[in-house]
């Protein structure tokens, strides 16, 4: 991990994990990113967000994986059924609830070296 | 250009950190905690006064954490019947939070109560991102509000596993089928179970302690 304050150069773009259980607004989150970064070095970075699919494990089966998505058009979004898809029993949640900043690109300074620590 | 990668902590680990707590002190002090979501008017509170008269008459002790922006209307309601009651105001929060409902806790004698009853803010949206503690969720919506409720909010009802379907008896009066509700919740939620109540009747709320795993042997109505 490197901390934000010695991250050499300018940071252009911020990846935001979002599990696609959370109710949580894309829309809003632009906005208010938009409106904090104003003026500071953040300020013309990009926010990007990046959707964690719901992951589940059967307790009956052991089946670990994608539950099936309800898709009817009535709902007009795809809805992860919390069951098992193999068994039809109970799962537990492994993915899908996250929220985390997973990665920042930085742009290096025009006459510094890059980083060292800073992975590709 | 290169990527740094920071910290995959997650955002939001205090809220679930607190809601651990929260169930902790719960479950040490013995206390059958149980979330109240549901929109506004959909009968939360008249749902909670039936348990709570239920219960009473069984001889247990009840609590409850009433969750409104503002006003005690609802505290006022549950003192009334019985409950050993909290106001917790959210003001500009549509939801309630597992620190919110903390302090709340620290207000009620928990070694006295048996049910603990927490209301959450009329929201069918939010309250399911926000865990408190509780042993159990459910949300009430009632056939007021449309037979397409779920279909409008199926991310609730694809993570809450008891919904109480409530004020049945006008069904009829504003043309809803309970059997379309009743699909669309199977539909989404494969696990859950729907209770079918006239909270203002007590119907249904039998069924729906039956359902949270509290047994009654008296009959209060």
């Amino acid at each position: 991990m490197e901390r934000l304050d010695n991250t050499p150069g300018r940071i252009v773009r911020v990846l935001l994990c979002k599990g696609e259980l959370r109710v949580l607004s894309d829309h809003a989150l632009q906005n208010a990113y938009e409106v904090v970064t104003r003026d500071t070095p953040l300020q013309d970075s990009s926010l990007d967000i990046e959707p964690i699919a719901v992951t589940v494990r059967c307790n009956a089966c052991g089946f670990q994986g994608s539950p099936e998505l309800l898709s009817d058009p009535s709902f007009h979004f795809a809805i992860p059924i919390l069951s098992c898809p193999r068994c039809g029993a109970e799962v537990d949640l492994l993915t899908g609830r996250e929220l985390y900043i997973g990665r920042l690109t930085v742009e290096p300074p025009p006459d510094g070296p890059v980083s060292a620590e800073a992975e590709p | 250009m290169h990527d740094v990668h920071v910290s995959y902590e997650d955002l939001l680990a205090r809220q679930l950190q607190d809601a651990e707590e929260n169930f902790r002190v719960l479950r040490e002090q013995g206390v059958l905690a149980i979330s109240v979501m549901g929109a506004i008017g959909s009968g939360k509170t008249s749902v909670i006064e039936r348990m709570i008269e239920r219960l009473a008459a069984d001889g247990r002790t009840v609590g409850t954490i009433a969750g409104d922006s503002a006003g005690d209307d609802d505290h006022r309601r549950f003192t009334a019947v019985g409950a050993t009651s909290v106001n917790l105001n959210t003001q500009d929060d549509c939801h309630l939070d597992a620190h919110r409902v903390r302090h709340a806790m620290e207000k009620l004698p928990l070694a006295e109560l048996s049910v603990l009853f927490i209301e959450n803010v009329g929201n069918l949206i939010c309250p399911a991102d926000f865990p408190l503690g509780t042993a159990a969720e459910m949300v009430v919506i009632s056939v007021t509000e449309g037979d397409d409720m779920v279909r409008k909010h199926p991310k609730i009802f694809a993570q809450t596993d008891l919904v109480v379907i409530n004020k049945v008896d006008l069904a009829t009066a504003v043309g809803v089928d309970t059997k379309v509700i009743l699909a669309d919740y199977a539909r989404v939620n494969p696990h859950g179970t729907a209770v079918l109540a006239d909270a203002r009747r007590g119907v249904g709320i039998d069924e729906l302690l039956a359902a949270l795993g509290i047994a009654c042997t008296s009959t209060p109505w």
